[in-house]
């Protein structure tokens, strides 16, 4: 059995007094496409956060093994402040920050993947639109395009989906499951709709009121049955 | 006015370097703060800058000293996390100013200067600058410079997206405080020579009418440093040749700049708008 890609035992994080996850052990093998789904307010942002390591641990102990790359992320709601000079390519090459010599120049083959994450986001003819003029749907394809031309191994998405039209995310959905299939790429989404969730996998990870839990896909889809503290799982 | 411009090269050349120097670098640094929205952290530190060298006159000690000292202080006090407290960062900021304008004009009324000096330092004349401000400026305001160049992209990702510049390796609280200590050494070295409130409206006005034109980070950066520089030659030529204050002149100067910039984007909006029409209709 390979070696989990990301670990966490008895995390706890919360904002002020209040808990949002409590005594939380949560593991993710490598190569897995896991749905990350809950009520409104149930704690999925924070999950995905915390196992970033942008929410401080009141307790608990995390590990990701990264191999010195980065993981791609897309935040939920894009709080881009139009105000900036950004075309959409800028956002998009912002992904390879990482990659970038001293001079944080990309040289040509790095362009060359910035212009395919462009192409395949549908912002070819938009790249050098503001950021701050595109529409809702064209921003967060600006941000799953930064996301993905990182060519990480493991992504966080929180919403991603958000702001797309049906058909841009019906697409989005099924690059997603391509690219696990096809690339082995570990994927953590907190996603919201239900119905889509036996496509993407047969297993979701369920969070509600500081508990984690893993649920089949089949019965999250059927949202008055899961609940992991009612101790049905 | 080229005469003028010719005699003011040959009589003031300090002030036209300082001036120049100051225009730019604190032209580059307001893009940033324009960026991050913290515009009140600008006549802040600015004001504070003031108490510092006010405070350093009274003690006799170098007034560069007392107002990077003074500075550094404010902002590593503004970097605690002060989201979690009970007051907004901005009331802070408003307690801080007030507390640096009253200071400086108390420590400079124990020190037995006049009246000439308070209004000196508050309100500066950079037209008196000389080869002593011109080699702190150039001493302080070019490493800055070259340092906010270097540095320019982790900066612009750790403000504008700090949670995925994060995830991206960005410290960015780290980038963050140096930007803050860097404004403060720059507000500092100008302030000795331009006063408050040129410095705080080299910050501001430059960097708003280039967010207005430019497209990309480094139009924007490319045209406030020429709008400040502009505001400067202009305002100070003009000032010699009407015998007007030269720090007001070029502050009005600069502020009429954004407005020129908005009427600008606006004519350029148009035409490209009726050009788009005409290319529709030839297409019919």
């Amino acid at each position: 059995m390979k070696a989990a890609v990301l670990e966490c035992t008895g995390l706890s994080v919360g904002y002020g007094a209040e808990a949002i996850l409590d005594d939380v052990d949560f593991s993710v093998a490598p190569g897995e496409l896991l749905p990350i789904v809950g009520p409104n307010g149930g704690g999925k942002t924070t999950f995905l956060r915390s196992l970033l390591g942008l929410v401080p641990l009141r307790r608990g102990r995390l590990h990701l093994a990264l191999d010195g790359k980065p993981p791609g992320y897309v935040p939920q709601h894009h709080r881009l402040d139009p105000l900036y000079p950004m075309s959409a390519r800028a956002i998009v090459a912002m992904g390879l920050y990482p990659e970038l010599g001293f001079w944080r120049r990309p040289d040509h083959h790095q362009r060359r993947r910035i212009d395919q994450a462009l192409e395949k986001f549908g912002l070819g003819g938009r790249q050098a639109k503001h950021f701050g003029e595109l529409s809702g749907g064209l921003r967060q394809k600006c941000l799953l395009a930064r996301a993905f031309v990182t060519g990480a191994d493991l992504f966080f998405l929180d919403e991603p989906t958000a702001g797309l039209d049906a058909a841009s995310e019906r697409w989005f959905l099924k690059y997603l499951v391509d690219l696990n299939r096809e690339q082995g790429k570990t994927i953590l989404m907190a996603h919201h709709r239900l119905e889509d969730l036996s496509f993407l996998a047969d297993t979701v990870c369920f969070v509600d009121r500081g508990r984690v839990a893993r649920i089949p896909a089949a019965r999250a889809a059927r949202p008055s049955e899961p609940d992991p503290q009612g101790g049905a799982l | 006015m080229i005469a003028d411009f010719s005699e003011l090269v040959r009589l003031f050349p300090n002030a036209l370097i300082c001036g120049g120097v100051m225009a730019v670098v604190c032209a580059l640094v307001g893009v940033f703060v324009l960026l991050k929205r913290v515009v009140f952290i600008g006549i802040t530190l600015s004001e504070t800058a003031a108490c510092g060298i006010a405070g350093a006159m009274l003690l006799g000690l170098p007034p560069l000293f007392g107002a990077v000292a003074l500075t550094a202080a404010v902002v590593a006090f503004l970097s605690l996390p002060w989201e979690k407290g009970p007051l907004p960062r901005d009331a802070l900021l408003g307690i801080l100013f007030l507390a640096a304008s009253a200071a400086s004009i108390l420590l400079v009324a124990h020190s037995g200067f006049g009246l000439h000096e308070i209004k000196v330092l508050l309100y500066g004349d950079l037209i008196l600058a000389g080869p002593a401000d011109r080699t702190v400026l150039l001493l302080t305001a070019l490493p800055a410079l070259l340092f906010l160049l270097l540095f320019i992209r982790p900066i612009l990702y750790a403000f504008l997206d700090p949670e995925a510049a994060q995830v991206m390796g960005v410290a960015c609280r780290r980038w963050e405080l140096a930007f803050f200590f860097l404004l403060g050494l720059v507000v500092s070295a100008a302030s000795k020579s331009g006063g408050v409130l040129l410095v705080f409206c080299y910050l501001v006005a430059p960097p708003a009418a280039a967010l207005l034109l430019g497209r990309s980070i480094g139009a924007v950066l490319l045209i406030a440093a020429l709008a400040g520089i502009l505001a400067t030659l202009g305002g100070l030529t003009l000032a010699y040749g009407r015998d007007w204050p030269a720090n007001q002149t070029i502050i009005l100067l600069a502020c009429a700049l954004p407005a020129a910039a908005w009427a600008t984007k606006a004519v350029l909006q148009r035409a490209r708008t009726a050009r788009r029409r005409a290319a529709k209709e030839v297409r019919k």
